[in-house]
């Protein structure tokens, strides 16, 4: 379940999860809602999705030294054409300029397995921004919408 | 709705495993869906059909459980193939990759058609 709500702008949403890999599809399904509200096609929506998804699994994952309750605070916000994501939490510091791309042409015995969250976010998205301040991680997201299915205009 | 549980149904026919994979696969159940096709593969399969017609989502965690299979099916000399992807998923695999790791045909038909070439 999410825990908060704030709703009040239609071109806006603004919600937390906790840190629990289950809330991932929660987070989802607000997306989905939102981005269908909003007109915005099926492929972006994914993308918006998938990213938010990975930023979430790692954060969940790997951000906290203790077993405790966390709360990560989600905002995506269209204006005009572009999508604008913020998520942040208080998990320990990460630099994801630190994550090696992954060799996306090697053969499949080579391939290695993992290190590819962060990467396929900066794939999908125009662009990924990374800031630490007090004492939380803000990553900032933006991505065009492209092209909007006209009888949601 | 994305909270649509996984799921996997399989069928075996001369040897080749048909898996019919839907609903979603995220960090929250990727170690899941592995096991499960894990426990699916026989060691004799001559080769396993994952159908993603009925997927919706998959994220990087996912394709790691893809990843694993794949890799551990070609160690064993099974061949192994996917078919049916949304373009979401086309695009999620092409990203990352994987498109050039695992063969991916647009039916089921094609795939099986494609192991007596």
């Amino acid at each position: 379940m999410s825990v908060s709500d704030d709703t009040g702008n239609d071109h806006l949403l603004h919600f937390a999860v906790l840190n629990d890999l289950r809330e991932i599809a929660v987070a989802a399904d607000r997306i989905d809602e939102f981005c269908s509200v909003q007109g915005i096609p099926p492929a972006t929506a994914y993308a918006v999705n998938l990213s938010v998804d990975e930023l979430l699994t790692n954060t969940i994952s790997y951000g906290y030294e203790d077993s405790e309750e966390h709360r990560i605070d989600l905002m995506i916000r269209r204006d005009g054409d572009v999508l604008t994501i913020e998520i942040s939490d208080d998990g320990i510091e990460f630099a994801p300029d630190s994550a090696k791309d992954p060799d996306t042409a090697a053969s499949i015995e080579d391939r290695p397995i993992g290190g590819l969250g962060i990467f396929l976010t900066r794939q999908m998205m125009d662009s990924f921004d990374y800031r630490r301040d007090e004492g939380r991680n803000i990553v900032t997201l933006t991505k065009k919408t492209g092209t909007a299915s006209p009888e949601n205009q | 709705m994305q909270t649509e549980i996984l799921n996997l149904k399989t069928e075996r026919e001369d040897d080749v495993l048909s898996a019919r994979v839907g609903g979603r696969i995220d960090g929250s159940n990727a170690a899941r869906f592995e096991e499960m096709l894990r426990s699916a593969i026989e060691e004799s399969d001559r080769a396993v059909i994952m159908d993603f017609e009925q997927l919706l989502y998959i994220s990087s965690a996912g394709l790691r459980a893809v990843l694993v299979t794949a890799k551990s099916l070609w160690k064993q000399g099974t061949t192994f193939a996917l078919c049916s992807l949304s373009d979401q998923l086309r695009g999620a695999f092409a990203s990352s990759g994987f498109d050039r790791v695992v063969r991916i045909h647009g039916s089921r038909r094609e795939a099986l058609d494609s192991l007596d070439e």
